[in-house]
């Protein structure tokens, strides 16, 4: 059975439009104007059981209200959805017993309270029995590290704790599909690491079916077997991340200062953004140039004071998407 | 049916727990809310006291004692609706900023989860000044109490019905916030003076559209001489607005819009 189903979905939210000043504010009041803004338009798609699924595309591109409409949070404006096999709007209470959400920037624990108690309240919403209850629980303490963590009040812990025992707490009922909203979002580099080494176990081991939104490139390259890109509520690419990653995600960045200035040596694939003398920013194209190769001749001469390596943007990436599907149309 | 208003009860309870621990967490803020709260409403004793003494006889056909049932019922009624359903003088503002996808998300009713999900700390010093003043102000008897424990139940009801329409009419009419908050004040200035001081299109509104005189008008009506028909109204009042409140609540809710705010659950 497919875990998520969804034909021509579609969205449309009406919003009020207002011109710029106090008398527009006024001929609003007595005559309101609106607007229909399409979020998603005739998303089409299906998901497997198991499948790690990257969900992607620039700000506002109609992930999150997709997510929503998976979850029974929106109602479609038009289209069929059918998750689990459950339908989101009208068996919404039956199907959140199956699904777990973490959404970067909402947070199901309460605040000033250890999380022990938000899991035994959330084990009490999902009717968890209180045996079972316990065992998940040491499960997930395990697995996630958090037993130094569980009578700390919420407020006190540091973002990726949270996330942690964000991800703890919507598995404590066994969900067969995760749906992640940015669960990276603001967390350092170990933090994020360790975060999509869960996901990939939950995965493996127990077979949760991830559905995974995210504007870190790297959460994509390291955890996601498939990518959806889509880009003002269209779907645009549906592909395995192996190919996204030899098409598209081939670049990385790399800012570099010297000590003393020095001129760049030149590379086949790599290409100065920005040069000073003294610094520099290099886009650097993997597939004609090993990154490694790029940092030994850079840092070789000792001249090198700072080097950082990154993934570009998520916004240039679907930038180079689009650019080069232009290419291939003409 | 029984099964799910059970559950319902279960997890209003659950809430309940869960928030008192949270209001404890801050001893010396929750009894210096509580009792804060409680001093507050006995400066207004003093109020009504001398007005009495000023007029020399009942004002609006209520004399001191039955203006001391009314604020006692009023203030319990509010302060019990406000710890158990203390989210719902929010409800305008979490549907506003989209703060309803947490309750959506999971398995259970979601106007109850949301409402449930907060206590207000104050409140307590409310509830527990409206036993005070029953207590010391009015004539002791086992009918008296209980038919006080029972109208703080239908009052707080009422009372948190009214908070649910008013911030329900988001759904319709966007941020319905100051609307919802005018409700609130209408409520609690229509339950704390004597009934007769309402007329015309003001004494339909406290009967209908902001039930007011079921929260403490019938109910004093009942303590001085009962009637079960009385009674009998009262209860089925109660439970046509609660159920009107639910009904309206979730035919707005299909028009949910949600949104991005980054919030935390305290």
């Amino acid at each position: 059975m497919a875990a998520i189903e969804a034909l021509y979905l579609r969205k449309h939210f009406r919003a009020k439009v207002k011109g710029e000043g106090f008398s527009a504010s006024l001929r609003s009041l007595v005559r309101p104007e609106y607007r229909e803004t399409v979020a998603v338009r005739d998303i089409s798609l299906t998901v497997s059981e198991g499948e790690i699924v990257a969900f992607i595309g620039p700000n506002g591109a109609g992930k999150s209200t997709t997510i929503k409409m998976m979850t029974g949070i929106l109602h479609p404006t038009a289209g069929s959805i059918r998750v689990l096999g459950y339908d989101p709007v009208s068996q919404r209470q039956a199907l959140s017993y199956h699904i777990g959400t973490v959404f970067g920037q909402k947070s199901q624990l309460w605040f000033h309270l250890p999380p022990l108690d938000s899991f035994r309240l959330l084990a009490s919403i999902y009717e968890v029995d209180r045996l079972v209850y316990r065992q998940r629980l040491d499960d997930l303490v395990e697995r996630f590290q958090i037993g130094g963590l569980l009578r700390t009040p919420v407020r006190k812990l540091s973002l990726g704790e949270r996330v942690r025992c964000e991800i703890a707490a919507s598995l404590l009922h066994w969900p067969r599909i995760l749906f992640l909203d940015e669960p990276t979002i603001g967390l350092d580099v170990v933090v994020k690491h360790r975060i999509r080494e869960l996901i990939g176990e939950l995965s493996r081991e127990d077979g949760v079916t991830v559905f995974l939104t995210s504007h870190d490139a790297g959460d994509i390259e390291q955890v996601c077997r498939r990518a959806i890109v889509i880009d003002h509520g269209r779907l645009v690419l549906d592909l395995p991340v192996k190919k996204l990653k030899y098409d598209y995600l081939n670049r990385k960045l790399v800012s570099v200062r010297f000590f003393e200035p020095q001129s760049l040596p030149a590379f086949p694939g790599v290409t100065a953004i920005k040069e000073t003398g003294i610094a520099a920013r290099l886009s650097v194209d993997t597939r004609a140039q090993p990154i490694g190769a790029v940092i030994s001749a850079l840092t070789g001469g000792g001249n090198v004071a700072d080097i950082t390596v990154a993934d570009p943007p998520m916004e240039d990436i679907i930038a180079d998407i689009f650019a080069s599907r232009k290419e291939e149309r003409s | 049916m029984f099964r799910e208003v059970s559950r319902c009860l279960r997890l209003i309870g659950r809430y309940f727990l869960l928030n008192l621990s949270s209001a404890i967490e801050y001893r010396a803020s929750f009894l210096l809310q509580t009792f804060g709260m409680a001093i507050n409403n006995a400066t207004f004793i003093f109020f009504w006291w001398i007005a009495f003494d000023k007029v020399g006889g009942p004002i609006g056909g209520y004399g001191f004692a039955d203006i001391m049932f009314i604020w006692a019922l009023a203030s319990s009624s509010f302060g019990l609706a406000m710890v158990v359903f203390g989210n719902a003088p929010a409800l305008a503002r979490i549907i506003y900023s989209g703060e309803l996808d947490t309750y959506l998300l999971q398995p259970r009713p979601v106007l109850v989860s949301v409402i449930a999900a907060r206590t207000s700390v104050s409140a307590w010093g409310d509830f527990a000044y409206g036993i005070v003043l029953l207590a010391l102000t009015q004539p002791q008897s086992w009918s008296l109490w209980l038919l006080f424990a029972l109208c703080v139940i239908t009052g707080a009801l009422l009372t948190t019905a009214i908070q649910i329409t008013a911030g329900a009419l988001t759904f319709f009419m966007g941020n319905a916030s100051m609307l919802q908050q005018m409700a609130l004040e209408f409520t609690i200035n229509f339950s704390i003076y004597p009934e007769s001081i309402f007329h015309g299109a003001v004494r339909l509104i406290i009967h209908t559209l902001l039930p007011a005189a079921f929260i403490v008008h019938v109910p004093l009506t009942l303590v001085r001489s009962f009637e079960p028909r009385m009674l009998l109204i009262l209860l089925v009042v109660t439970t046509l607005y609660c159920a009107f409140s639910f009904w309206f609540f979730g035919r707005g809710l299909r028009r949910y819009e949600s949104g991005n705010l980054i919030q935390t659950r305290i």
